[in-house]
């Protein structure tokens, strides 16, 4: 393997710590909140090329904005040395996980459910051994698969097998994934969610053994970025403000 | 996949050639299938695992396609657009690519597209006899590519169908059990349920509700659980009807009601799952452990004697054919016999040849009667790579 840093991310200079953070919403104001209480406080006028940002008094680190998902896919391929995403995306990106990224530090912000829910109208159905063998009567009754609408195809897949349930189609969701069984485009979902509240608006429920993930905002840390002794120690001393900045639970 | 060398292009094609005369020469006709498939077919018949490794796209018009991830299938829907009724026998021959993602990451010994040399035997009546055939005409083009050690492993999915339904059991069981096979800690998990004193299936469903379903008919349960629904302000959502969701809640009373499976009956699944050895060891085996569970059970053993015997009279030493119940349990289609061929060199988990018998697999991409069918493919780089002595 080459030691020479991949093909450099606009507005990245080589040799530096890259490190992405969500560009949008909540988790992009938490992570900021969070950095900043580290003594990691991002700049906020000088050097705009790009979308590269700069912690001040810091120029061993060039910070990106990127979205949540894209992170991911940035950590697998080694093309930044740390990001703050949720441990959904990474466990949905990255099929082995946990060879490809190291989960360096949980964040303690950004708690979410990946959750299986279902119609509050299927009364038949309370948990994932109902909903095994209501699949396959719904298979032989109505001519088709059960159809699964979410953006996590892999999570789905994954824990619908570890349940025994097999006669499903996902179909892939890339927004308003709780509207999907009230407008027909599907029959159930599994998705994201913090209170279930939005679920239950849509006229959902979650499956009493159907929590798949009980997802936080991590610090994630490639394996796959090549780094020097400088990039290390920087990594290194970040991970350590971090980690010390974190409020103590309890 | 990474690109080929003209010499391992020209041996690849020289070893294709050498397989698909002795194919020819069995009367088997050489198809070339498409390469794009349209997605729903596969995804219906495939098992999930192979789904999940399936290359899909949408074409510019919208239509969901896929990249054959094997040419059993493809022949299959050639066989019937040319056979629309299904009612001939047919033996087919192929050599081409297929097309499967790697999740772990392609590479020289699984990488994402590669080439099968096959056959199927379509609508032979005589099961044993073309499955005895299938197994020879395997090995015999595998010895005109060149001399290797190898191994044979096979099973026989159609003990289990047939011991299952021998055994007294519920009937709703029986289906839970069979659709389980596939996945033995799923079956495992299902077999201890129908055993339990109180199998949990009214676990987290509406207690009130459920009490007043008690003694229901379906017409009335219907009824109850609509009242339930506006009572409760709950909207009903998506394509099940109430009647679909009553009937779902009284077979759910019907199987808290059910008594349990007797221990003797898993006892019998499990030792019978366990049973494995040389392929006439086994079948002793087989006939001790199943042999009079039933008349289904005495027909699939009495099958299973017959096909050894035709096979040692062709010539395959069946002394060094492993007989595994458990063996097969991961390819869904298959309905009968199944094998493989292994080599010590590639090891056990990665077989250089398999296949077996799919008698469902036509009905379900469309024909319109069951159609016997029996096949088996190549993995032809696996075996450029053995008999080069893994030079290539």
């Amino acid at each position: 393997m080459s030691n020479q840093l991949p093909a450099s991310l606009p507005g990245t200079r080589p040799g530096k710590l890259l490190l992405a953070i969500p560009s949008k919403g909540r988790l992009m104001e938490e992570t900021v909140a969070a950095l900043s209480r580290a003594g990691l406080t991002l700049r906020t006028s000088g050097n705009e090329r790009g979308y590269r940002r700069e912690f001040a008094g810091e120029d061993d680190i060039d910070v990106l904005f990127v979205s949540a998902s894209e992170i991911a896919r940035q950590l697998k391929a080694g093309r930044v040395h740390l990001g703050v995403t949720g441990e959904d995306l990474i466990r949905e990106e990255i099929l082995n996980a946990d060879e490809r990224v190291d989960m360096a530090l949980k964040l303690g912000f950004g708690h979410a459910d990946v959750v299986v829910a279902v119609p509050q109208s299927w009364l038949d159905v309370a948990s994932m051994a109902n909903l095994q063998e209501m699949a396959r009567t719904f298979h032989r009754r109505h001519g088709r698969r059960l159809r699964v609408a979410t953006k996590y195809l892999h999570l789905t897949r994954t824990f619908f097998r570890e349940n025994g349930v097999t006669d499903y189609l996902s179909v892939e969701s890339l927004g308003a994934t709780e509207g999907t069984p009230a407008s027909g485009t599907a029959d159930m979902i599994v998705d994201i969610t913090s209170t279930g509240s939005t679920l239950r608006a849509n006229g959902l429920k979650i499956l009493s053994d159907g929590v798949i993930l009980k997802s936080e905002a991590n610090l994630v840390a490639s394996r796959a970025a090549p780094r020097n002794a400088t990039i290390s120690a920087v990594e290194t001393r970040v991970l350590a403000q971090l980690r010390n900045a974190i409020p103590v639970k309890g | 996949m990474s690109a080929e060398t003209a010499r391992d292009f020209e041996a690849l094609e020289r070893q294709a050639a050498l397989i698909m005369s002795v194919l020819i020469g069995a009367g088997c006709e050489a198809v070339a299938p498409a390469i794009i498939q349209p997605a729903d077919v596969f995804l219906d018949v495939i098992g999930e695992d192979l789904r999940a490794r399936t290359y899909m796209f949408t074409d510019p018009e919208g239509e969901e396609l896929c990249l054959r991830p094997d040419l059993t299938v493809p022949t299959c829907r050639l066989y019937l657009q040319r056979h629309p009724a299904a009612d001939v026998a047919r033996r087919y021959c192929y050599n081409g690519s297929v097309f499967r993602f790697q999740p772990v990451g392609a590479g020289a010994a699984r990488p994402n597209e590669f080439r099968q040399a096959g056959f199927e035997l379509l609508g032979e009546t005589d099961a044993e006899a073309a499955e005895t055939e299938a197994l020879v005409l395997v090995i015999k083009a595998l010895d005109a590519s060149g001399r290797f050690d190898y191994r044979m492993r096979m099973g026989d999915l159609g003990l289990f169908q047939a011991l299952l339904a021998d055994l007294e059991m519920p009937e709703r069981g029986r289906q839970r059990l069979r659709a389980q096979f596939w996945r033995p800690e799923a079956f495992r998990a299902a077999l201890a349920r129908l055993t339990a004193a109180s199998p949990g299936s009214l676990i987290g469903l509406p207690t009130d509700l459920i009490a007043s379903l008690d003694t229901a008919d379906a017409a009335t349960a219907e009824t109850i659980v609509s009242e339930f629904m506006l009572r409760k302000g709950i909207d009903l959502i998506g394509a099940r009807s109430v009647s679909e969701i009553a009937a779902g809640l009284l077979a759910a009373v019907e199987d808290s009601r059910a008594e349990p499976i007797p221990q003797a009956t898993a006892r019998h699944i499990e030792g019978y799952l366990r049973i494995a050895g040389p392929a006439p060891v086994a079948a002793e085996a087989l006939n001790r452990a199943i042999g009079s569970a039933g008349p289904r059970s005495a027909k699939a053993v009495a099958a299973f004697a017959r096909r050894l015997t035709l096979l040692a009279a062709a010539g395959i030493d069946t002394n060094a054919l492993t007989f595994a119940a458990e063996f097969g349990r991961t390819l869904e289609y298959y309905t009968g016999f199944v094998f493989d061929i292994v080599s010590p060199k590639l090891g056990d988990r990665t077989p250089i040849a398999g296949g077996g018998r799919y008698d469902k697999l036509l009905r379900s991409v469309g024909a319109v009667r069951d159609v016997p069918a029996v096949g088996s493919a190549i993995h032809t780089e696996r075996l450029l790579s053995v008999v080069n002595g893994g030079a290539s």
